[in-house]
């Protein structure tokens, strides 16, 4: 690469933005830096370097519900969970996910979203974590809370995910399971916030948020008897 | 017989317009066949549908097909980026700063995934020993009014790419039977487990945007592939990705195939008397109704041609069917609004009675 010549205030201007080409090019913000609506991702346990997985098999104690493992491996279709609403409050494509929303996480290849309830975990008798309901509808049992830093989930940070009835936290201590599921570690919840209820949004499919066609209004002011 | 002056003039126009023509660069707006004001969505729209026509592995007798494919390629480029747009509109494709950077293939892949070009024949048609990453099929949930007017949703689509990385790796491992020998006539077959050497290969996540297209009329299920996006295989190809369109029910208006149905309830004055409304549509525009007859609760007025348009043709359209139901006055009427009624009216009493859920 030859020198080039710059003329008066051209020059530091494109020193500039070359600066800032260098600073935010390669940041994997570039395109899109917040967790979206409508989002399908894999999450990675911090701590543990495992992702939450689901898959057609069920506990063998506590409720005997389709259980939630964490896997090593980083090509798992059954880690892919689509962040989506709740019953009541309706979450439009798109729109960034805020840090205080409840939403649902609902496991793409089975359709059952991820749950709690008060049954103890099979290996470390924690607060069971399972997947539970049907094409995306379950209970308020299905309800978590995003907790982190900034006014809404940015991609690069460590969150946490409360559970919204029983106020436990979604965690990882490292316990693994044998067969059926060799090397998986146990996923449950637990009370107090620690290391190991860390998690990060990786892999995806992250929606943009899209400009509405021409003519979309806001109906809310309707029928209010259905 | 022109004079020759008309010639010499004729021709100099013709070279004039030849040579401000070859310098002026391409038309790039011709190229998509969208006018100057073509919204970003309209060029997606049209790039989207000529790429699957221009793709020079579906027509291979055509010589210029590369030449035509590269030139859409680059009008794309242009006219979807606001700043490029600015340049070419002010100074023509010469007055482009830099030269293209994008390769086609990033583009038509943003739209198509990474071997969107199968045209010809099917995935089964591969190899089947080569090992497949799995498929990821992910609902998208659309609005009527997406349906009704098309929109593009960009996604983000990070993953892990298999990259070069120093060294060997074992690959191909499976089982196989050796056969040694003990001694005379005496033989032991042992199972061993034998790997191919293969080039070290890493995962690294890398993101890029993808197009999905909303088309008009699209119906629920219909899916959206972009092969090459799902799952990624360390051994083999990755998956497709593939949207699988969910239309979300809307407050207003009720989707049959390609009929629109929708409620108006309207006061008993105006049932009886006649009125006129006009009913918002999804795309904002107003349909017009006058009604100057009695109108009887559950009555029904088809408007041709303002329901949803056809997904195979979208110049045909559905209709939208309005169904009307009356609301009584809240208040009661005293002795003498009852007489004037009564003689207003001028109904006698009916009082039929019958069954009314056997439809008699």
């Amino acid at each position: 690469m030859g020198r080039f010549n710059c003329a008066g205030l051209t020059c530091p201007l494109s020193t500039i933005i070359l600066l800032f080409s260098w600073i935010f090019g390669p940041s994997l913000g570039s395109e899109l830096s917040f967790v979206t609506c409508g989002s399908v991702i894999k999450l990675l346990n911090i701590k543990h370097n495992v992702r939450l997985h689901s898959h057609d098999v069920r506990y063998g104690s506590g409720s005997g519900q389709q259980s939630v493992t964490g896997v090593t491996a980083v090509e798992d279709s059954n880690s892919y969970w689509s962040i989506r609403g709740t019953r009541d409050t309706w979450c439009h494509r798109g729109t960034p996910i805020q840090c205080g929303q409840e939403i649902r996480l609902t496991h793409v290849n089975t359709g059952r979203n991820l749950h709690s309830h008060f049954f103890a975990s099979p290996l470390s008798s924690n607060q069971e974590v399972s997947a539970f309901g049907d094409e995306g509808e379950g209970d308020h049992l299905d309800e978590w809370t995003v907790q982190c830093g900034g006014s809404v989930w940015k991609r690069e940070e460590a969150v946490r995910f409360r559970h919204k009835a029983t106020d436990a936290l979604l965690s990882v201590t490292g316990e693994q399971y044998g067969r059926p599921i060799h090397g998986q570690r146990e996923v449950h919840a637990m009370a107090s916030p620690s290391q190991h209820s860390l998690w990060k949004a990786m892999e995806g499919i992250f929606m943009k948020p899209s400009e509405n066609p021409a003519g979309s209004r806001d109906y809310t002011h309707l029928h209010t008897e259905f | 017989m022109a004079a020759k002056g008309m010639n010499l003039c004729n021709v100099c126009c013709l070279l004039l317009y030849v040579i401000s023509a070859v310098l002026a660069g391409r038309d790039f707006y011709q190229i998509l066949g969208v006018t100057k004001s073509a919204s970003i969505r309209d060029i997606k729209k049209a790039y989207r549908k000529l790429a699957l026509q221009l793709h020079p592995d579906r027509n291979q007798d055509d010589p210029k097909a590369q030449d035509k494919f590269a030139d859409l390629g680059a009008a794309y480029e242009v006219l979807s980026d606001e700043e490029k747009r600015k340049q070419y509109d002010a100074y023509g494709e010469d007055g482009l700063k830099e030269g293209h950077h994008g390769s086609h293939n990033d583009i038509f892949s943003s739209f198509f995934g990474d071997f969107g070009f199968m045209f010809g024949g099917n995935r089964q048609q591969q190899d089947r020993n080569i090992p497949r990453g799995n498929d990821i099929i992910l609902d998208l949930e659309v609005t009527l009014e997406e349906v009704y007017s098309g929109n593009f949703v960009e996604v983000v689509r990070n993953k892990p790419i298999a990259r070069e990385a120093p060294g060997k790796r074992k690959c191909n491992c499976r089982q196989e039977m050796r056969t040694t020998q003990l001694g005379p006539g005496r033989f032991q077959m042992t199972q061993e487990m034998v790997c191919d050497e293969c080039p070290n290969v890493k995962l690294v996540n890398e993101e890029r945007t993808l197009e999905v297209e909303i088309e008009q009329g699209v119906r629920d299920e219909m899916e959206y592939p972009f092969i090459g996006e799902g799952e990624p295989h360390i051994d083999g190809e990755p998956g497709d990705l593939r949207f699988r369109i969910k239309v979300l029910k809307h407050p207003v208006f009720e989707r049959r195939g390609d009929d629109l149905y929708t409620n108006v309830t309207i006061s008993l004055v105006e049932a009886l008397v006649g009125f006129k409304m006009e009913i918002v549509h999804l795309d904002g525009h107003k349909v017009h109704i006058e009604r100057d007859k009695v109108t009887k609760p559950g009555a029904r007025m088809w408007k041709k041609g303002e329901g949803l348009p056809n997904f195979d043709n979208i110049n045909i359209r559905g209709s939208l069917i309005i169904t009307f139901d009356v609301e009584f006055p809240q208040t009661q009427l005293d002795e003498q609004q009852k007489e004037g009624i009564r003689s207003l009216l001028k109904q006698g009493s009916v009082q039929k009675v019958y069954n009314g859920l056997q439809g008699y």
